[in-house]
């Protein structure tokens, strides 16, 4: 495999209440690919994700050593250095969850969320980011009418594509997808699947999954995660 | 023992448990309206008094209970206005900045406070107010602001522990959408963690409002008097309706200053009914578009 890393995990160690749970793990994620995570439940699949944006700090009794390098604009970034703040680190690595978990306000101003936390406020701007991302995860069409209306009101698959359009409004170049299809049924994972394959143009995608055939149907790359480590599937 | 049995006897006792609750509320209510009932009018309220200068603030009501429900409604609001952004911010510290470590220490020390009999919280308030006439103003005595101060004491621990209840019950999914998404911690507080609990905050204010509203030890030490007029100044003593029940009901002359004891009582009631619903009303604005709401304490 001779295309480009974009992500580089480097002697990682982590441990939670004092249990580890990844002992010096070191890793190579290939640029615009989809890499899968599988393995057995409690291993630390999603945990694993949220080193790679920095969710995981908000939790007391977790410690991490080791280094996170992710290649952004020609330039390997330590994640865990000073010269990327947190919020900065998830606009550009963008993470998406098992349940859909849209904000309780409408379609449009849950898509316009992460614009709003960076201060945009042009009108115009705005309007054309959320058009935008929301043609990208193939929501447009069934939502354009009803913009202003409760993010509660769209299906579950919809909610999950909401969700990840969310995430496209800034642009990120890693999303991370934790088991973004266990909660829908065939029909709407069907059409996540697609939008993934989709995205890879534009991101380099980690999706844990627990489904094999869904591995094998949209990754490049499988790891298996087993105690304290990864194995190459 | 046979667990059936055990079972059959668990089962009537809570059933006699839920009836005598029930009963000596219907009991409660029902003595208080036969009682007080008769008493009730415009006399009672506004004594001879047209209730259009009453209200105005044109005239002094003398023989009414007009003074004492603005007394009791501006202890309310402004207590539990003083108390409100104390007791949230404390709230959203222990949720949000706290260590572990350091929300047991607060912890313990917001359950003491909320254990205190109201009494000493009056007497310290009482303290407090002969510490400053002595020591900083020959002027000042027990006036409103100091009932206002110790009712805000009285009431911080319940904002506090429902707000740092409410914002904890919230699910981890809900804690790391805004953050996932790019949000500092601050973003993350003021547009997702606080909104999605107003409706369990909003429970430790009603209770807070009603904490007010019903005691009696606290402004019985720091200001409340028995004929003051509308309160006017923070700076002057004050009528109050819990005080007013109190005093006739220990020194009633005649049947009839008994009786507007328990007019007195029902209108107290009515007041906290009022306020309550009014509470209701604006949890359920807020809480209602907010679409399903998540975690162990929300109402």
């Amino acid at each position: 495999m001779d295309k480009p890393v974009k992500i580089r995990v480097e002697n990682l160690t982590f441990s939670y209440h004092q249990t580890q749970i990844f002992e010096n793990i070191n890793l190579d994620f290939t640029d615009h690919a989809i890499t899968a995570i599988t393995g057995p439940s409690g291993r630390g699949k999603s945990t694993f994700l949220s080193i790679l944006n920095r969710l995981w700090e908000s939790q007391p009794f977790a410690a991490m050593q080791g280094k996170v390098w992710i290649h952004l604009d020609g330039q390997w970034v330590d994640i865990y250095g000073r010269t990327l703040s947190k919020p900065d680190l998830r606009r550009k690595v963008g993470m998406v969850f098992q349940t859909p978990n849209p904000l309780p306000m409408s379609i449009y101003k849950n898509m316009a969320f992460p614009l709003k936390l960076t201060g945009m406020t042009d009108k115009t701007l705005v309007d054309a980011k959320v058009t935008a991302a929301l043609q990208q995860a193939f929501l447009w069409d069934e939502v354009k009418d009803r913009l202003h209306d409760s993010a509660f009101g769209l299906s579950g698959g919809q909610q999950q594509r909401l969700c990840i359009a969310r995430a496209l409004v800034s642009r990120p170049e890693i999303l991370l997808l934790d088991e973004p299809t266990s909660s829908l049924d065939a029909g709407a994972a069907s059409v996540i699947e697609d939008l993934l394959t989709e995205l890879k143009k534009q991101c380099t995608l980690i999706v844990v999954s627990h489904y094999l055939d869904q591995v094998s149907r949209i990754a490049d790359n499988a790891l298996r995660l087993e105690a304290c480590g990864f194995s190459q599937v | 023992m046979n667990i059936r049995l055990l079972g059959g006897c668990l089962r009537v006792f809570s059933w006699g448990a839920v009836l005598v609750l029930t009963g000596s509320v219907l009991v409660l209510l029902g003595y208080l309206l036969i009682k007080g009932v008769p008493s009730l009018g415009r006399d009672l309220i506004f004594g001879q008094v047209d209730i259009l200068d009453a209200v105005l603030l044109r005239k002094r009501v003398f023989d009414g209970l007009f003074p004492a429900i603005a007394g009791t409604l501006s202890v309310v609001a402004l207590s539990v206005g003083l108390a409100i952004p104390v007791g949230v911010c404390a709230g959203i510290y222990m949720s949000e900045f706290a260590t572990v470590f350091q929300q047991r220490v607060f912890g313990l020390m917001f359950d003491i406070l909320a254990g205190i009999p109201s009494i000493v919280i009056g007497l310290f308030g009482f303290s407090g107010a002969i510490f400053i006439h002595r020591y900083i103003s020959n002027d000042f005595r027990p006036c409103l602001a100091v009932s206002v101060a110790a009712l805000a004491f009285l009431v911080l621990p319940y904002i506090t522990r429902t707000t740092q209840a409410a914002m904890q019950g919230l699910a981890e999914q809900t804690r790391q959408a805004a953050l996932a998404l790019g949000a500092t911690r601050v973003q993350n507080i003021f547009y997702v963690l606080l909104p999605r609990s107003v409706s369990g905050i909003l429970s430790g204010i009603i209770l807070a409002i009603g904490r007010c509203a019903e005691d009696t030890a606290v402004i019985m030490l720091t200001g409340v008097v028995a004929t003051a007029g509308i309160p006017g100044s923070l700076l002057g003593s004050y009528e109050a309706l819990p005080f007013y029940i109190y005093y006739i009901s220990s020194q009633y002359t005649d049947e009839a200053e008994l009786m507007s004891g328990y007019g007195a009582a029902i209108i107290l009631l009515g007041v906290c009914a009022v306020l309550f619903f009014l509470a209701f009303i604006i949890k359920r604005r807020l809480a209602g578009p907010a679409g399903p709401v998540t975690g162990r304490f929300h109402g």
